[in-house]
């Protein structure tokens, strides 16, 4: 085996494993680049209603609307002194009016 | 061969094995994968103290005591929630255990939950902890910490999310409050989380 070929062999390994390593991490951190919040979510609009329980009852909630009409009566809890917003979505629940998330199951 | 060749030689293996670790390096962190996440605190499950309220979900499949300082507010029909409110009712404390509705399995709970508060309920949401095999009161769950950020409002929570499986029934407890209180809420919340019975 000559010098030359020998240098030659050496650099040419050299090159290719630096290249396969740069190219599988390119390839490797792709997947990470996705966002993690859907392409579709629509940050301004409210949260969509689903099929989940259609809650006849109050929710509680962050905040109160000004303009927020009282909940009806007969379903407002009568130990709380929460005021209901209404024009929320969903099933009216907490987490549709920018509270906390329950723990349904989106079903 | 000559003594120059076997210099030769002897560079190429030291390039080939440099070559090699460096490869290695990169593999290793360039391997795709979820960003480290802090490690699950233990949960040590035990009664809630008697000063502490109980309520059982409909069906009588499991208890969730919450602290004297919340008060139980209107959910889902079929769920239980209490909740801490501050000046202009801002949700300080929140609990909620809700029986388990969905496809959601012990198995995949982080990722289930953390999907769920994205297609539902926040804008982001992002794993803190999350751990399988927890035990509580009467049965076993996976639990995640994690932080979001709700679409109405752009309000940052932080919660932990169990879905506890009893022996015949599955359930959902959720500990939640605002990013920013988070440390101090943790405690309180957490003793209610390990308090919760599951039958």
């Amino acid at each position: 085996m000559s010098f030359t070929l020998v240098r030659s062999a050496a650099g040419f390994a050299l090159l290719a494993v630096l290249a396969a390593g740069c190219g599988t991490a390119a390839a490797a951190h792709s997947p990470a680049a996705k966002p993690t919040a859907p392409a579709h979510s629509a940050t301004t609009q409210p949260t969509a209603p689903t099929n989940r329980h259609q809650s006849p009852s109050a929710p509680a909630t962050v905040t109160a609307p000004p303009s927020a009409p009282a909940a009806p009566s007969v379903t407002a809890p009568a130990h709380t002194a929460n005021p209901i917003p209404q024009g929320n979505g969903g099933d009216q629940d907490a987490d549709n009016n920018g509270g906390p998330s329950d723990g349904d199951g989106n079903i | 061969m000559t003594v120059h060749a076997l210099r030769y030689a002897r560079y190429a293996l030291v390039a080939l094995a440099a070559a090699a670790v460096i490869t290695v390096t990169i593999l290793a962190l360039a391997r795709p994968g979820r960003p480290p996440t802090q490690s699950f605190p233990p949960l040590v499950p035990a009664a809630a103290p008697g000063s502490w309220p109980r309520v059982t979900l409909p069906g009588g499949t499991a208890v969730l005591s919450y602290p004297p300082s919340l008060r139980q507010i209107h959910g889902d029909t079929d769920a239980v929630s209490a909740a801490r409110l501050g000046p202009g009712n801002v949700i300080q404390l929140y609990l909620n255990a809700t029986p388990r509705q969905g496809t959601e399995s012990l198995t995949h709970w982080a990722a289930f939950r953390l999907a769920l508060l994205r297609s539902d309920d926040a804008t982001s949401a992002r794993e803190v902890a999350a751990a399988e095999g927890v035990k509580f009161r009467g049965g076993t769950g996976s639990c995640v910490i994690d932080a979001y950020v709700t679409r109405i409002g752009a309000h940052h929570y932080q919660e932990i999310a169990c879905l506890v499986q009893g022996r015949t029934n599955a359930s959902v407890i959720v500990a939640a409050a605002p990013a920013a209180s988070w440390a101090r809420a943790y405690p309180l919340l957490f003793q209610a989380v390990a308090a919760y019975l599951v039958r």
